[in-house]
């Protein structure tokens, strides 16, 4: 068994897995503070509706086109398919490390380059002002650099192709003997399904931007409606990823989601294969609801009705998941732990955001809100801030293992309920423009709602503030928390059951694996059945 | 366990068929029809949400960890509890769907006794058009009863957004959308532009105006007869009204701010560098081209978004006029 390299090189050069995902997390938490500092740039302009505060009408749209750039593609999509399946999947499985090393470490600097490319986007001549979208033929005559966003697509695709392949071949072929599909975490889970999606996803979003680069500087006319092409092709290309990559993110939320409730109720996961089921049933018919974007674009009339129901569908497999998670707590010894704090948490934002999409999906309902604040404050909700907490809950949880030290829970409780407070309120408002058919990505809107849009940004401020505690919090217990035991939780899932922070090859001998993760309290009695 | 689901599920299908034959019930007012569906969304999502949260809170303080070694109860699942909570949402879905169909099917399907008008999409303003040929510029006119808006583009994609009505479409260039409303009431209401289209997005603002019909047809008189009143007017005057009504205000301001277009106050004798870099005094000559052929000579600084003006030589002299007095 060799020892850990270390130093400076031992990192850029790195192909562990561990390593690689240690830096994936630091990068994505710079995204993360970048779209936080555009949000609170956005909130300010946003407390007089009715004239400039700091920024004119091309900064606006400049800030909020990277700002969902930043937040969708460079953090919350990293931070789960990149940390935590990095760091997580081979403790999880029971591997020494993925299945293409070096491959991996290409997934890693590709992502940084392309994060480089879109900060470039952010401050030079011809700043993208696109929306995060690129919708034509806006993306083609409009003053916006558009091969900055194409560039920074195909390198970020490039990466999320390698890591999807790398990951699924990882998940299917390293497991530990005894380490069946029936005995695999439900994060592990609903990282297989984010994969699957993206292997799916990517390339089709790649091939749109890439004709919207020929569109733009070779004079063709794939998205030109006056010349044979059609706009609407490229809005269906670019949603049949584009939608999908929510569950990308949501799927591995809903699984980390199950590990915390079950470690912090020490109790088994309630409906374990339902879980894993409804999480394989999101995968395939979150690719049948795309057209949901488009339900006002122009489309026949019959394919919208044939997505509704596609999307609306959605409703059921995450209700169960629901369902299960609260059925998990029924009889469970609760210890409210930050991270068990944050995936309640979650749970009372995602519901808010679950109704509310239910109504997006609801066509005759949407045509009223489409395009309207009302979206804005649905995916707040069900994706934005509520999983991004989650996230944070995700880092406090698995804080001890991977850096060794223990979190501080006092400021993590406190930043947990600033957060959630902020969140809870900051986007309400919004509801009530969207239901007055309010569009959004308006740098000015209606002066009626000046009081309600303060209220917004005052609870924005709010949250921004707690997410700054909690990140605060990650960097001090960094440096001088104390030190952790190997299983502070006493989770049984495998992860856990080696030191913290695990040695250079995880296990050194690869383990069997006899039972679940989840087995708590299980009789002597092993005979106990499903029903 | 196989045979139990399909008959659940059969149950659920018989309990929303009577529902769903009510719904598709044509209801006479859109407007109507969209609020009640709001009603019983709300309704639902409400006792959703509770039904969530409360179970939550309430199993978080009866169930906390009373000593270290706690462990709690080992339970796999019950089947017939998890076929419920499938089955009832996929209840409560289809009945949302069903019902949201018939909605959709309401403010889509156009009755036969409408008038039909056009609206095209420009950065940053709309032209419309009566069904008598009458083109203005973000107001459009109609009499009490059904309108079907045509819609379509100049540039990029904009939407017609319609809140009152409780509709909206996009306006997307080279292809033909539609919409349609049911004006009962005199009187003015907003439209937005609900598609992200760049700088101006958020002043693309309009109004459609319902009149009552002898008031319409008094106002259709009016515009047919209006080459004399307008011949009365001096160069700046019409120039200003030009200015207006063709949504110029979108991209320029008049006061010196920088939108979408450079501002037009004090631009005239103003020392300019184009984009290939030679530079120019700008005078009446220049302005009135530029109107006509805005992409001929692009200055520094701007993107290439303003649409060509087909005008009458008068009408860009009164322009030019106005501009010029703008300090």
């Amino acid at each position: 068994m060799s020892t850990q390299p270390t130093g400076f090189k031992s990192w850029l050069l790195t192909t562990d897995h561990k390593k690689i995902g240690v830096m994936y997390l630091v990068t994505s938490l710079v995204f993360f503070v970048v779209g936080l500092l555009l949000a609170f740039i956005m909130r300010t302009e946003q407390l007089d509706i009715t004239k400039k505060v700091i920024i004119d009408a091309d900064l606006y749209n400049t800030a909020f086109t990277i700002h969902g750039a930043a937040m969708v593609l460079f953090w919350m999509i990293p931070v789960l398919l990149g940390f935590l399946a990095n760091y997580m999947i081979p403790l999880m499985i029971g591997a020494h490390d993925v299945a293409f090393p070096r491959l991996n470490a290409l997934s890693f600097w590709l992502y940084v380059g392309a994060g480089l490319i879109a900060v470039m986007a952010l401050i030079l001549p011809g700043r993208l002002d696109t929306g995060w979208t690129g919708y034509p033929p806006y993306s083609i005559v409009g003053p916006a650099n558009t091969a900055f966003y194409v560039f920074a697509v195909h390198l970020l695709g490039a990466s999320s192709i390698a890591g999807a392949v790398n990951f699924i071949t990882t998940i299917i072929t390293l497991r530990a003997p005894g380490m069946t599909w029936g005995r695999l975490n439900l994060t592990v889970w609903g990282l297989f399904g984010g994969f699957i999606i993206q292997l799916v996803g990517v390339p089709v979003l790649a091939a749109a931007v890439t004709l919207l680069l020929f569109d733009k500087y070779l004079g063709t006319s794939f998205y030109d409606g006056t010349k044979g092409g059609s706009p609407i092709l490229y809005e269906h290309l670019f949603w049949f990823y584009a939608h999908p990559a929510v569950y990308v993110v949501a799927l591995p939320v809903f699984g980390i989601v199950s590990d915390i409730i079950s470690t912090f109720s020490r109790k088994r996961i309630y409906g374990y294969t339902s879980m894993a089921i409804a999480i394989m049933i999101i995968t395939v018919v979150g690719f049948e609801t795309w057209v949901h974007h488009l339900y006002v674009a122009g489309t026949l009339n019959w394919t919208r009705v044939v997505f509704m129901w596609g999307t609306i569908a959605i409703g059921v497999p995450t209700g169960i998941k629901t369902f299960n998670w609260l059925a998990t707590l029924h009889k469970g010894s609760i210890d409210l732990k930050t991270p068990m704090l944050h995936a309640l948490g979650f749970i009372s934002l995602f519901t808010i955001g679950g109704v509310t999409g239910i109504a997006n999906g609801l066509l005759g309902f949407d045509i009223q809100v489409h395009d309207t604040h009302w979206v804005v404050a649905h995916f707040h909700y069900v994706l934005a801030i509520s999983m991004s907490m989650l996230c944070m809950g995700a880092i406090y949880y698995w804080f001890p293992k991977f850096t060794g030290k223990m979190y501080n829970e006092k400021l993590g409780k406190t930043a947990f309920w600033i957060t959630l407070i902020g969140a809870m309120i900051a986007f309400l408002p919004q509801f009530h423009l969207g239901y007055d058919g309010i569009p959004r990505r308006y740098w000015k809107l209606p002066s009626q709602y000046a009081g309600e849009m303060r209220i917004a940004v005052i609870f924005s401020y709010i949250t921004i503030a707690g997410f700054l505690m909690t990140l605060y919090n990650f960097v001090h217990s960094a440096i001088k928390g104390e030190k952790a035991p190997a299983n502070p939780w006493n989770s049984l899932s495998l992860e856990w059951q080696i030191p913290s922070p695990p040695p250079f090859y995880n296990f050194e001998q690869i383990p069997t694996i006899t039972d679940g993760p989840y087995e708590y309290g299980k009789p002597a009695d092993t005979t106990v059945k499903a029903h | 366990m196989l045979k139990q689901m399909v008959r659940l599920l059969t149950a659920a299908l018989f309990v929303s068929l009577p529902y769903a034959a009510a719904a598709a019930e044509r209801v006479a007012d859109p407007v109507k029809a969209w609020n009640n569906h709001f009603k019983t969304w709300a309704v639902v999502s409400i006792v959703v949400y509770l039904v969530v949260t409360v179970p939550l809170i309430y199993f978080v303080f009866k169930y906390k960890r009373r000593h270290k070694d706690e462990t709690g109860a080992y339970i796999v699942g019950n089947t017939a509890l998890e076929i419920l909570w499938t089955i009832v949402p996929m209840i409560i879905i289809i009945m949302l769907g069903v019902q949201s169909w018939a909605v959709f099917n309401d403010l889509r399907d156009v009755p036969k006794d409408h008038i039909e008008v056009k609206a095209v999409g420009f950065m940053y303003g709309f032209e419309m058009y009566s069904p008598e040929g009458i083109k203005t510029i973000n107001e459009l006119r109609v009499p009490v009863g059904n309108v079907k808006v045509n819609l379509s583009s100049k540039d990029v994609i904009h939407d017609f957004a319609l809140p009152a009505f409780r509709t909206r479409e996009d306006m997307v260039p080279g292809e033909n959308t539609y919409l349609w409303f049911s004006a009962k009431e005199p009187g003015e209401y907003p439209v937005y532009c609900a598609e992200y289209c760049g700088s101006g997005h958020s002043s693309m603002l309009a109004k459609v105006i319902v009149m009552k019909q002898e008031d319409y047809d008094a106002w259709v008189k009016k515009q047919k007869g209006e080459g004399t009143t307008v011949a009365a007017l001096t160069p700046e005057t019409k120039g200003k009204e030009l200015v207006e009504r063709l949504g110029c205000l979108g991209c320029h301001g008049i006061a010196g701010e920088i939108k979408a277009g450079p501002a037009l106050n004090g631009v005239i004798g103003k020392s300019q560098e184009l984009e290939d870099g030679t530079k120019v005094v700008i005078d009446e000559a220049f302005v009135k081209e530029k109107i006509a052929d805005p992409k001929a000579k692009p200055v520094k600084g701007f993107g290439h978004i303003m649409p060509p003006n087909a005008l009458a030589k008068e009408e860009y002299e009164a322009i030019a006029a106005y501009i010029n007095t703008l300090k």
